[in-house]
This record gives C-alpha cells, structure tokens and sequence, in this order.
C-alpha cells in the first residue's frame, strides 16, 4: 500500500510540474537595439544616429533586444537579479551600447527571448554611425 | 447616378470601420485580427510570475488560441509599446488587430486596436500617451517631454558617447 501510495505521489507531482525544459546557456554579443525600429527598418535605427530613439523606445515600453553581427535578434527578458523588462530605467542608460552578456536562451514561435545571467563586457556605444546617416528619425 | 454616388459615399464611411487594421509596408507584416490571452512573457517562459502581469514593469505577449506566443512590442503611440493597453486584461482573452512582422529573424505583433469581445468597439491602443500625460502634463511629443529620456540623453548626449555633440545650426 505504502509503495502504491509513494508511486501515485511521484507519478503526480511529476504530470503536475510546469513544463519547463532546461534553457541552454549562451554568450551573445552585440548591440542593444529598439526592437520595433531595428526590426522594421522604418528607419536607420543602429549605432550613434539613433540612439536618441532608442532611449525614447525603451522608455517607452518597447522591448529591448541585442542584435549580434549575424543579424539575431534576442529579446532582452532579465539583466542578473532585474527582471523588470519594461520601460526599466536601467535599459534605457545602456541602449546603442555593445555589450557582451551571458545568459539563457529560450527560443518560442519564432522568438529568440534572453534572460541575462552576466553582463561580461559593456564597450558603451562604438557604432558611429551619425556622420552618415545623421540624427534618426527626425533630425534632431 | 444619386444611386452610384451614395454607394461610393457610403463605401469610404464605412470602409474605416470595415479594415481591421492598418499596413505600414513593413517587410514580412500581415494585417491580423485575432483573439490571445493576455499574458506576461517572461511568466510563461520561465514560470516566473510577479503578481498582475508585473504591474506594467514586465513585457507582454498574446497567447493565442493555437498556442503561439507573440510578443506585443508597440502600440499605437509614437516610440510606445503595448504593455500599458493589455496591462488590465492580464490573463484575460482579448480580441486584438494590428500587424503580426514575421523576420527571419524575429516574430512580434504591433497591437493597433483591441476590444474585450465582439460587441464592443474597437479601441486605439493609446494608453501609454494617456498616462504619460497623466503623469507629466499633456504633450503631443512625449518622447522630447520625458524626465527619463531627457536625462539619459543629457547625461550622454544624443548620441550616447560624452563629448560628441552635433554641429550647432
């Protein structure tokens, strides 16, 4: 009765445990984006040009995600022991900087989400791009 | 002829409230209308959930009805997301519209109108800019208005790196 009792229990605390896979860690580097603008093209919406945008974005509830060289975007969720992700006042300071973090990656529905464990390197913002394209959207 | 006019006249009235949702001519975006459970994105990855969706601090996503998850990244004000506008529905099935941007790389919805079901209109995702003002006085560019935004940039320039300023006009 007791081993019935032992096996029922496990056996339901098992089927009743949120499905939650292991998320495999990854090191990403690349720049802190706007999502919406970067994604969309609306407009130039990298480096220097557009980091005044980029400040707004983040203030504004606009998901935060680092675009590495390869063009992946990751969905910025967590930042160590922050897990505030909107309008945080921590992303907007950071936005157009190239950082290189570490984190765990879940992938969903054509998603790439980022929960950052460590920020390993933070080189500020080094994509110059304001000579060329000047100062987006809207000039100044 | 007074026939054919009034059916033209009566097809661009009616023609606002007939399309759901409004192209932008984005790469990869598909007008949608479509019904999801409100939810907080981080919550459901990572069953790490603060009461009440975060409260406006966490972003959110639309569960929909085929278990997709899609992140709700903008709204319909200028430079603002969605959180503010789905924020009250935590939890709750909402009908949305807008454009669903489907990147290679990405797959994210900009929510441009939502009602609680069928029988209601359709309203403009515009609660960001109704508490921004709410909070900082009525202004028709928020972003240039902002303590927050206005200090970063203050603190290190519209650019971001100290000391590189703009030519003076």
């Amino acid at each position: 009765m007791l081993k019935y009792l032992l096996t029922a229990s496990l056996f339901g605390a098992l089927i009743s445990a949120p499905a939650q896979a292991q998320a495999p860690r990854v090191q990403v580097k690349g720049e802190l984006v706007d999502t919406w603008c970067s994604v969309t093209g609306i407009m130039f919406a990298t480096g220097t040009a557009h980091h005044m945008c980029a400040v707004w974005c983040a203030v504004g509830g606009i998901p935060v995600s680092i675009k590495d060289q390869q063009g992946n975007y990751y969905m910025v969720l967590r930042i160590a022991e922050d897990d505030e992700n909107a309008s945080n006042p921590r992303y907007a300071k950071i936005m157009s900087h190239e950082v290189t973090v570490d984190g765990e990656l879940i992938e969903r529905d054509g998603t790439k989400y980022l929960f950052v464990t460590q920020v390993r390197d933070d080189q500020g913002v080094v994509n110059l791009t304001h000579d060329e394209n000047g100062i987006q959207p809207f000039g100044n | 002829m007074r026939k054919t006019i009034l059916a033209v006249c009566f097809a661009f009235t009616a023609s606002p409230q007939a399309q759901a949702a409004e192209a932008w001519g984005i790469e990869g975006e598909k007008l949608v209308e479509f019904s999801a459970r409100v939810v907080d994105i981080a919550c459901t990855l990572k069953n790490d959930c603060p009461p009440d969706c975060g409260g406006g601090k966490r972003l959110l996503g639309l569960m929909t009805e085929d278990g997709k998850l899609r992140a709700a990244v903008k709204a319909s004000v200028d430079f603002g997301g969605a959180v503010r506008d789905l924020l009250p529905y935590c939890g709750k099935t909402i009908q949305v519209d807008g454009l669903l941007i489907e990147n290679p790389a990405i797959t994210m919805v900009m929510v441009q109108r939502m009602r609680e079901n069928a029988s209601q209109e359709r309203r403009k995702t515009l609660t960001f800019q109704a508490d921004w003002d709410a909070r900082n006085g009525k202004s028709d560019e928020w972003y240039r208005n902002d303590p927050l935004a206005n200090k970063v940039i203050a603190d290190d320039g519209v650019y971001g790196i100290k000391g590189i300023e703009p030519p003076k006009q």
